[in-house]
């Protein structure tokens, strides 16, 4: 076992270090990287806490055959685990898009 | 001193452009200060954009067309004096910034007035067809240039490291609902918010010519529109700065189909061009957080691809 905190706690506690205190003292010509570190921090930690169970993504050479277009059997289901896998990667790499379209509908 | 002595005052790096370089330049020419802009490329080129004697070409084709451009200055060639093929054009005031350009109710004269005048730039854009000699880089026209998108897609799917059923399923939706071919126009295909600078009262260049190309004219209304390139306000369909009527007013005829086609088409294209920017950081060529982190934005616009299919089909 590693010794705790773990990579995710550690993550999250040095990002909101560098926001709080090193983010206000930098010149800003240096912000947009400091932005930038936060963010990559961020999206490690999501990743390094979320060892989620992915659905098996759909085959994209069937997809490209078009042997799930509209109206075939497997197109709602199919549509579906795409949709369920994009929220998935969205919940890692960005939820703030996941909630925008929950606001959009 | 000699009449056309040219002497550099100042050099800073300008900000933005992952793949060219823009110094900021004063210098004194025939006694004169004046304001100029140098542009060269940075260590890694991406394959599909042009090269600086390209982009130079178009910036001149494009001013006579009335395109709003920097004026083109000098164009150099040999590699001996920076190191990299460069060209100079005179700079313009004003921002392009899309967070802040989005933001602003009064930059360029207002919304309304702002997309207006981008749907103007855009016709004048397109006012410009093929064959053109000075334009010759380009190549031939596409016969059928919503085909030949879905073809270069894939093509560029099937070079990646792993498959993309979300972007797939998006071109397959592309395949079965392409629209009919039309005459080719030259596309700037990257206009849009933060490549367009502007003053407090109106447009003051149309920037980053290096992906032009002959194609469909909606293209450049779709990318424009796409939600995925409204910075966040995605009320304001033209570019998250005005209104979509505004744009297509000041555009003229515009095939909302078509244009809304293409706007399905500009999310798989920014995320192809992004898992390339970020496959640029994972192999080695140039390791850096930037582009790292565009990786990141291909969740959510396959996010966007999967909405906009099944409205599209519903």
């Amino acid at each position: 076992m590693h010794e705790q905190p773990d990579a995710a706690d550690l993550l999250e506690t040095a990002r909101a270090l560098l926001l709080a205190e090193l983010l206000p003292a930098l010149p800003a010509s240096k912000t947009f990287a400091a932005r930038m570190i936060a963010n990559a921090m961020a999206i490690a930690a999501r990743a390094t806490a979320n060892p989620t169970a992915w659905p098996e993504p759909p085959d994209a050479a069937l997809i490209r055959a078009g042997v799930y277009d509209p109206g075939t059997p497997q197109h709602d289901e199919v549509a579906a685990r795409l949709l369920a896998i994009a929220q998935m990667r969205c919940a890692i790499s960005n939820p703030r898009a996941l909630r925008n379209h929950d606001l959009a509908g | 001193m000699a009449e056309n002595t040219l002497r550099i005052v100042a050099a800073s790096l300008l900000s933005g452009g992952a793949i060219q370089q823009n110094w900021a330049l004063e210098v004194e020419f025939q006694g004169i200060a004046q304001d100029w802009v140098l542009r060269t490329d940075n260590a890694a080129t991406l394959a599909v954009s042009l090269p600086r004697a390209a982009e130079y070409a178009l910036l001149k084709a494009a001013r006579a067309a009335g395109v709003t451009v920097p004026e083109p200055l000098l164009l150099c060639e040999a590699p001996s004096v920076a190191g990299a093929p460069f060209f100079v054009m005179r700079r313009v005031a004003g921002i392009a910034a899309g967070h802040r350009v989005v933001k602003s109710d009064t930059l360029g004269g207002g919304r309304e007035a702002l997309a207006m005048a981008l749907g103007r730039e855009l016709a004048r854009i397109h006012t410009i067809t093929p064959p053109r000699e000075d334009l010759h880089f380009l190549g031939a026209a596409p016969e059928d240039a919503a085909l030949a998108f879905i073809a270069a897609q894939r093509a560029a799917l099937d070079r990646q490291r792993q498959p993309r059923p979300a972007l797939e399923w998006g071109l397959r939706h592309l395949e079965r609902t392409a629209p009919s071919p039309v005459p080719p126009r030259l596309n700037h295909n990257d206009f849009r918010t933060g490549n367009i600078m502007v003053d407090e009262a109106s447009i003051t260049a149309v920037l980053d010519w290096e992906f032009a190309g002959w194609g469909d004219p909606a293209a450049d209304l779709g990318w424009l529109c796409a939600r995925c390139w409204r910075f966040g306000n995605v009320a304001q369909e033209a570019g998250g700065i005005g209104p979509r009527a505004a744009l297509y007013a000041g555009y003229g005829e515009v095939d909302d189909a078509r244009v809304r086609w293409w706007e399905l088409a500009a999310h798989i294209r920014w995320a192809a061009i992004a898992i390339d920017q970020a496959e640029r950081h994972i192999c080695g060529v140039e390791r850096n957080l930037e582009l790292a982190l565009t990786g990141h934005i291909v969740p959510e616009l396959e996010l966007d691809i999967l909405h906009m299919v099944e409205a599209r089909d519903a």
